[in-house]
């Protein structure tokens, strides 16, 4: 039988449940408490927009070639032969 | 093949790959992209030194952040950090509060915005470390709390804290950010604002 959760419990735990730190168990328990309620719903609806507000956020990585060949040059003056022979 | 060759193929393909996502991190530490790109090369150095001691089969990438965070610290004699204030039903209500407020000022629907984008890189960078540490881990970087509490050498239940208190402290910043630009913000206290940049 499935655990029956609170708004409070739902509350404590809605970054665990963003973030899948949960067993399977209670994130199910916390899918039907946030599915039937309408002010969890809410939030969980605004903390997720959050967390992809930050992903967004993620910087993609400006070109690190540069800094690849720099730290390719550090590690053959310790001895390291690139396998690529480059 | 001899020993060494073979040994630099495989810190070729188990940790040199994982460049850019060390500079993101170095950068998220560093206060400039020179320094970010020193501590890079410092990393990758001291990783060699020490391939020896990687334990194959674990995650390159989080022992990377390890070296990363530690030649951070070190060489900026940081070894005196911010205490961090962890209360988790403190936190939870505060959230809730927060959240009550984010609903009113419409920032849910500003999130899309263009603009947010540059918002949420000013707030995570006014973080103060110890919050912003986990939350460039678990949020930029799709690191688990397991994983973030081996790289920092702090129990879950730090991290889970934590990272609470860094996104409560972000949705603050944000919302100040939504009030300046003229977005709807009636009731935002100076008590769910978060560190200004």
């Amino acid at each position: 039988m499935m655990e029956m959760l609170d708004c409070d419990a739902v509350m404590r735990q809605v970054w665990d449940f963003l973030d899948g730190e949960l067993p399977p168990e209670r994130m199910q328990a916390l899918e039907a408490h946030i599915a039937m309620c309408e002010r969890c719903g809410g939030h969980v609806k605004f903390e997720r927009s959050f967390k992809a507000a930050l992903r967004a956020a993620r910087e993609d990585g400006a070109d690190s070639t540069e800094l690849g060949a720099r730290v390719l040059a550090a590690l053959r003056r310790e001895g390291f032969t690139d396998p690529r022979g480059v | 093949m001899t020993d060494s060759r073979r040994t630099d193929a495989e810190f070729e393909t188990e940790a040199l790959r994982h460049l850019p996502e060390v500079a993101r991190f170095a950068r998220s530490l560093a206060g400039s992209d020179a320094d970010a790109d020193d501590l890079v090369q410092d990393t990758f150095l001291m990783a060699y030194r020490q391939w020896h001691q990687y334990e194959r089969g674990t995650e390159c990438r989080a022992w990377l952040f390890t070296i990363c965070r530690n030649r951070f610290y070190r060489v900026r004699e940081r070894a005196q950090r911010q205490v961090a204030t962890e209360d988790p039903v403190l936190e939870s209500l505060a959230a809730a509060e927060l959240h009550r407020t984010a609903q009113e000022s419409g920032l849910s629907d500003a999130f899309e915005r263009r603009e947010v984008r540059d918002a949420v890189h000013r707030a995570m960078a006014a973080l103060p470390e110890v919050y912003r540490e986990v939350a460039v881990l678990v949020d930029l970087h799709d690191q688990t709390y397991e994983t973030v509490a081996a790289i920092l050498q702090i129990p879950v239940g730090t991290v889970r804290s934590r990272l609470f208190r860094a996104r409560r402290l972000l949705q603050g910043s944000l919302l100040a950010f939504a009030a300046d630009a003229g977005l709807r913000v009636p009731g935002a206290s100076a008590s769910t604002r978060g560190p200004r940049s």
